[in-house]
């Protein structure tokens, strides 16, 4: 539990995100965004009151919302299209999810956990999901009809008439600089710092990836400059 | 004078309002000639915020002119069409030189969306490496992981939109073209929501630019030392929605007017930056957003209207991943549902990656709690091409649907399984190294 110092410290930090004043203009809790929120329907968790206690300054149940109630958003934004106020509690929510993550909250760390493959696709390639991770053996629940043709994954990639596409594991080609340049955006951005605070393991394997691609990358240009090119 | 003295009352008032109200006693006739003017169409697209909103490209104009940034313009050669979006505002739609800005879920699941936009554009004449480019010199949006996980910031998502944009404005060159050639075609939903709202806080705010522009002169992403943001964020359903009577009256092949078709179009193509998205008075009376709708009803299907249609697909771009119980239990209740028992109809169609595999992978599944609900489900620009005769298996690629797409296929008069046969014989050309390309693959590489 943190104390009343760190509730402010979170808080704080919540509202002084260049987008804050963008998202919160003030709330008559008339509750059209909960009326018209999918998580409402399926969780204890309703925009309006996240947009109140922000609007409030409630710093306890703020911290307290973040817990476990903002992760249930599923950041479609209705809300912000419906909301008279033009408030966004889906964006409020986004800069929630942020500072948990800043703060290393455990809420954060739990819930994702089974985001690391995905973490470590997206950090290294710069695609999300890849086809090598869309198998039927992972998504059992999408059913026996997951791909109408039977068939090796290389094979059916290469059956796509596009060049970028016939790829396995990311979900298209992307050049070596591509990838380096991206390292560099998340060096710079403390994207790669959050992650560490988050997951040490999965940050010292993304770590290990990006120094290999990096060299890679520099024996490419070594290579190139040896040509010529 | 108080309020009790200027409006005179027995006393009685109306419950609620006060001792000063009391019932007009007008008769039925007079009492709705007083309130008539509530009943009469007020378009409120209009009325409720155009006013007081900003246009975010006056003051693009306005920051290029001090030399704070490049504007990359839907220039006469892009070929523009003008659409109207939600307050009546113009936008640009280029339709030619175009840089195909691929969606990371949209590759990697449903790759017969880009095949079938490359193909149809192929169709219409573009010559590939000069009327459109697809390349391996970009990276998703990441906003897909951002929306799911909340790692990344306004600054690393505002990095990797101008790093992806100065390549499109850039990557003429190596084809022998000038800066600005290709213009910028999102492919996906999310990328094109979340490119606009990071524009919108690139522009207001000059700290975020200062951040970001060292990020991009340390990785070379900078033109005269100034950032590049397009003049439009374009979105490949706002081609398809300019293109449509040209997809219909130049290459439609198919009658589908015996087709009843739903749509659901993506959240976050119309709830971000909703000021941005195009509406049409011609489709869904001008109530609801046009892209996806319009090129069904061009092309002569019969669009069915839904209870649902505002709601999300469930998606939740973290619950599609670790929480699944909620997509699957949203999008059978809400969307599959809907259209199978209210709209009862044959196709519902999406604009966007994270919807179609949302609703195209979540329907087996329902069998647990006996919802028997099936419904195909593709994108706009695939059901266009099969209208205009592309090939189920090699161009629309739907082997990779879970849903039915094959009951659509047959309601347009093609045997599915004669189509997979001749895809399957395909498949041992594809393995003996023959393999058949919307274009020529050496373009794709970027140097």
């Amino acid at each position: 539990m943190a104390t009343h110092v760190e509730m402010r410290e979170i808080f704080e930090d919540i509202k002084s995100d260049l987008r804050y004043d963008h998202e919160l203009n003030g709330c008559l809790n008339c509750g059209i965004c909960t009326a018209t929120c999918p998580a409402a329907h399926f969780y204890d968790f309703s925009p309006r009151e996240i947009v109140q206690l922000l609007w409030t300054e409630n710093v306890e149940q703020v911290y307290d919302t973040m817990q476990e109630k903002i992760w249930a958003c599923a950041q479609c934004m209705t809300c912000a299209a419906r909301c008279p106020f033009k408030n966004s509690p889906g964006g409020l929510i986004a800069i929630m999810r942020e500072v948990a993550i800043k703060h290393g909250m455990q809420s954060a760390k739990d819930v994702l956990r089974p985001f690391g493959r995905v973490m470590l696709k997206l950090i290294t390639t710069g695609n999300q999901l890849s086809p090598d991770m869309i198998q039927p053996d992972h998504f059992p629940d999408w059913g026996p009809n997951i791909q109408k043709v039977e068939g090796n994954l290389k094979t059916l990639r290469k059956a796509i008439p596009v060049r970028t596409l016939q790829t396995t594991d990311t979900a298209w080609e992307t050049s070596l600089k591509t990838s380096v340049e991206m390292y560099t955006i998340w060096e710079m951005t403390g994207v790669l710092k959050s992650l560490e605070t988050m997951d040490e393991n999965l940050y010292a394997v993304i770590e290990d990836f990006i120094d290999e691609k990096r060299e890679e990358y520099e024996d490419q240009l070594a290579e190139q400059s040896d040509k010529g090119e | 004078m108080t309020i009790s003295e200027q409006h005179p009352s027995d006393g009685s008032g109306i419950a609620g309002h006060g001792a000063f109200f009391q019932p007009t006693k007008l008769s039925p006739e007079d009492a709705a000639k007083a309130t008539a003017w509530v009943e009469k169409h007020v378009d409120r697209r209009t009325l409720d915020l155009a006013d007081r909103m900003d246009d975010v490209r006056d003051h693009m104009w306005q920051l290029e002119k001090e030399g704070e940034i490049i504007v990359h313009r839907v220039a006469d050669a892009h070929r523009p069409i003008d659409a109207k979006t939600l307050f009546g505002w113009n936008k640009k739609i280029p339709t030619q030189q175009l840089w195909h800005h691929k969606s990371c879920g949209q590759c990697g699941n449903i790759p017969g969306y880009p095949t079938a936009l490359m193909w149809t554009m192929n169709k219409l004449g573009f010559v590939p490496g000069k009327d459109y480019l697809d390349e391996t010199d970009q990276t998703s949006c990441t906003a897909w992981n951002y929306h799911g996980s909340g790692v990344g910031n306004l600054e690393s998502l505002a990095a990797v939109f101008l790093r992806n944009f100065h390549q499109a404005y850039v990557s003429g060159k190596q084809h022998g073209h000038e800066l600005g050639h290709f213009y910028p075609l999102v492919h996906c939903g999310t990328s094109y929501g979340n490119y606009k709202e990071v524009r919108k806080y690139l522009i207001e705010s000059p700290q975020l630019r200062e951040r970001v522009k060292k990020i991009l002169a340390k990785i070379g992403r900078l033109v005269d030392g100034k950032i590049v943001i397009p003049e439009e964020v374009v979105h490949y359903s706002e081609w398809v929605h300019v293109m449509r009577n040209r997809i219909a009256s130049e290459l439609q092949k198919v009658d589908v007017s015996k087709m009843r078709v739903t749509v659901h179009t993506a959240c976050h193509y119309y709830k971000m930056v909703h000021e941005d998205a195009i509406y049409d008075d011609t489709v869904l009376g001008g109530n609801r957003t046009a892209v996806g709708t319009s090129i069904a009803q061009a092309l002569g299907a019969q669009v069915i209207d839904y209870s649902t249609w505002y709601d999300c697909c469930g998606f939740g771009f973290r619950h599609i991943i670790s929480e699944r119980e909620f997509t699957r239990s949203f999008t059978i209740d809400r969307k599959i549902k809907v259209a199978r028992e209210e709209a009862k109809a044959d196709v519902m169609l999406g604009i966007d990656t994270g919807c179609i595999t949302t609703m195209d992978k979540n329907q087996w599944i329902g069998k647990a709690h006996n919802q028997n609900y099936s419904m195909p489900i593709m994108a706009d620009i695939q059901f266009a091409a099969l209208a205009c005769g592309a090939d189920p298996f090699k161009i629309v690629q739907l082997q990779w649907h879970a849903s039915p797409c094959e009951e659509v296929v047959e309601k347009m008069g093609v045997s599915w399984l004669e189509a997979k046969k001749n895809f399957e014989a395909y498949l041992k050309e594809v393995e003996a190294g023959r393999i058949e390309y919307l274009y020529d693959p050496a373009l794709a590489i970027s140097k």
